[in-house]
């Protein structure tokens, strides 16, 4: 090769004057190669560089027909890329059969093969006779044809290599006549088919780019699909929750009491508009809020023991008064139920707050009648009770038998109007907080004296022995009070015991207050919790009262304290009892912090207990 | 020993059965007043041995008359017992607290009324 492959710039004032055509054409040819060399690196569509060399080509060599030959697999062919003189017939697009281009050809340009050929009609020219004639059908007088490779350098690892390293052929046709190919027209041939090579692999590359493109596209839309889905699915779900939370809104903002969620930092999490309304602040401030911001430190500090007590793990519920915005101060019921999760853990707690001012009013208003009433009962009770004492003693005449009985009903029911005169009035006392247990050091036996020689007579007209069994326990107690509660029990025990029976009071110290069932309002786990947290029980004292009576029902021992709630109705008649005496006793004990129950069983008996707290300080 | 006692007490009717347990039962002489003013005048003039004298009364009180009998050097030294509805721990230490020589509540059987005076005056 006598021709340098790599084009050069030459200018036309390089040139000689004289220069003959051929020199023309030949840099022609070295510009048309530096120009398609250009095209195939900028571009990567294959068809339109084939048609560039063609078109090209055939004017450089001034050919009559230049066309690119692409070999199929099956060893047929066809033309893809022509550029010819109108004169001639066109081939491009035609099939042709694979003894145009038998294997051992193939083989033979693979190897490198270039094939000119002057005249195809000259015997010398070694053209098998069947191919002159098929190519003299299309007019061809001289061809030149160089081999097109399967380029390997810039091949990226391929799938399966390709079955025959040729793709195609360059051709050019000379069909006017005979025509003697220039080594430089050859050189130029050969270096373009080398470039069309580079453009195939290229293009080539390029398909495996768009097909791994088109793969990952179509990846990508798959997973932007499920994406977009999820997004629909996630809207929907914020739309079910934003319309479950706006139901939760219409339900809480509709109710004219306060409903807060409060976390375990006492901060507000969740406020319905009664917050707004009652405090006058919006929800948008209250929010995130800590509870000692949003009242205030005075109202904080009564708060804040229960609000401890709820972030313990306990139910609790207590009465407050606040001051609205408007100034005015409302009675309020308050519950917080702590909010424990599926990891034992207080994350906070629920509050409910309901104003109980008409309530506390009405309350007080029954209590104010209550206290009125009862006083004044009590003075027309005394001229009663007082008159009847006097006709009673005879001095002012004697009355006939049946005169004495119904007197003697009408004292009996006067006196028993006196006792539920007193019980209503101890009991609305107590139940309203009027009255404060006005406590003092006392001995446990001081206060059992008292009341056992306080029932004496009684027990004895009933013919009941009472054994009293004290012990010198230190309380802490308004002496009064229990010992009302301690006389209430006895006179119990005497009435519902037959004639001959025994009564025994007894005391004793408990390692730990009774925890009973129906009063337990924490949960167990909690309660655990809390048992485990103290690191000595507090001590108590438990008296006991026992009987040899009839005993109380299964049914009736939880209603048994309850006001009016005798075990048999007729009791209050047959035994003169107001059906208030168990209420008051459990309303003392509880004021003093003690717990009072009974254990009882039919025909056997029962056991009434009550506990005090040991205030060790005292 | 028979004994003078003042009964100030608006109601008649406990006026009445007051006298008449007392009477019955011990013999004592009961005056009564149906008021305050008219139960000082009643003390004044009469010098009981005792007085039992109603809390809840109209225009003068229990509580304001017993301070006026006090305050009276003629009257101050006559034992007064206060006759109320009110059995109050509070009220009665309240009581207590003016000087009083005892409290009586409300209702009570007049019969008695001669033993729980002795009692309370340690006649």
């Amino acid at each position: 090769m006598t021709e340098n492959p790599v084009p050069r710039a030459q200018t036309a004032t390089e040139l000689p004057q004289d220069a003959p055509a051929k020199y023309l054409r030949q840099r022609q040819g070295v510009e048309l190669f530096a120009e398609i060399s250009f095209k195939i690196r900028q571009s990567l569509q294959l068809k339109e560089i084939l048609r560039t060399i063609v078109t090209e080509v055939q004017q450089v060599l001034q050919a009559d027909r230049v066309l690119i030959y692409q070999v199929l697999p099956d060893g047929t062919g066809t033309p893809i890329s022509e550029a010819v003189l109108p004169a001639y017939p066109a081939i491009l697009g035609m099939e042709f059969p694979e003894e145009v281009f038998p294997l051992e050809y193939q083989q033979l340009y693979a190897q490198g093969r270039v094939r000119a050929v002057s005249d195809l009609s000259d015997p010398t020219a070694e053209v098998a006779d069947c191919l002159v004639e098929f190519v003299k059908q299309f007019g061809v007088k001289a061809k030149l044809i160089v081999p097109i490779l399967h380029s390997i350098s810039v091949h990226p690892p391929r799938k399966s290599p390709p079955k025959n390293a040729i793709w195609g052929l360059l051709i050019a046709h000379q069909c006017d006549r005979p025509r003697k190919w220039a080594d430089f027209e050859l050189e130029l041939m050969q270096q373009l088919a080398d470039q069309i090579s580079i453009a195939l692999a290229q293009g080539e590359l390029w398909g495996q780019l768009e097909e791994v493109v088109a793969e990952r596209t179509a990846e990508l839309q798959a997973v932007n699909l499920s994406l977009q889905q999820e997004i629909i699915e996630r809207q929907q779900i914020e739309i079910a929750l934003r319309q479950s939370e706006e139901q939760l809104r219409l339900i809480t903002n509709a109710l004219p009491v306060l409903i807060a969620y409060v976390d375990d930092r006492e901060c507000y999490q969740f406020n319905n508009q009664a917050y707004t309304d009652w405090l006058g602040k919006s929800l948008g401030t209250i929010h995130g809020s800590p509870m000692r911001q949003v009242w205030g430190e005075d109202c904080y500090r009564r708060m804040q023991p229960h609000i401890n007590n709820a972030l313990a793990g306990n139910v609790v519920t207590y009465e407050n008064e606040i001051q609205l915005h408007d100034g005015t101060t409302r009675s309020i019921s308050v519950s917080y139920i702590p909010h424990i999760d599926n990891e034992e853990r207080i994350g906070g707690f629920f509050a409910l707050t309901s104003d109980i001012t008409d309530r506390k009013a009405i309350e007080r208003m029954k209590d104010e009648f209550i206290s009125v009433v009862s006083h004044e009962l009590r003075t027309p009770l005394t001229s009663l009770h007082s008159a009847l004492k006097i006709l009673a003693t005879g001095r002012l005449g004697v009355l006939p038998k049946d005169g004495q009985q119904f007197l003697a009903m009408a004292d009996e029911n006067t006196e028993r109007l006196v006792r539920l005169v007193n019980s209503v009035l101890d009991l609305q006392r107590i139940e309203s907080g009027a009255v404060t247990m006005e406590k003092q050091a006392c001995t446990a036996t001081e206060l059992m004296v008292q009341a056992v020689d306080a029932m004496q007579a009684m027990a004895q007209q009933h013919e009941i022995t009472l054994v009293n069994q004290p012990m010198d326990i230190q309380l802490w107690v308004d002496a009064d009070y229990i010992v009302q509660a301690l006389t209430n029990l006895i006179s119990n025990a005497i009435k519902f015991s037959s004639p001959g029976g025994k009564v025994w009071l007894t005391v004793e110290h408990q390692e730990q207050p009774p925890i009973l069932l129906q009063k337990s309002q924490k949960s167990t786990k909690a309660k655990a919790l809390k048992v485990a947290a103290s690191p000595s029980p507090p001590i108590c004292v438990l008296f006991k009262l026992r009987d040899e009576g009839q005993g109380i029902p299964d049914l009736k021992l939880e209603t048994i304290f309850e006001r009016f709630q005798q075990v048999d109705s007729s009791d209050s008649r047959k035994k003169g009892g107001t059906g208030l005496g168990l209420t008051i006793c459990r309303k003392i004990i509880e004021q003093h912090g003690g717990k009072i129950w009974v254990d009882s069983t039919v025909g056997v008996g029962s056991i009434f207990s009550f506990t005090l707290p040991v205030i060790e300080n005292y | 020993m028979n004994k003078r006692l003042l009964t100030i007490d608006d109601e008649e009717s406990i006026q009445i059965v007051i006298k008449f347990g007392i009477n019955m039962v011990a013999g004592w002489e009961v005056l009564s007043a149906s008021g305050g003013r008219m139960g000082i005048d009643t003390a004044q003039r009469e010098l009981p041995d005792a007085i039992l004298l109603d809390v809840m009364m109209p225009e003068m009180d229990g509580i304001a008359t017993f301070k006026e009998l006090q305050a009276n050097p003629m009257t101050a030294g006559i034992p007064v017992i206060f006759l109320t509805a009110k059995a109050q721990t509070a009220e009665r230490k309240q009581f207590n607290d003016l000087g009083v020589s005892g409290v009586i509540t409300k209702p009570f059987n007049s019969l008695d009324l001669p033993d729980r005076i002795s009692k309370i005056l340690n006649w």
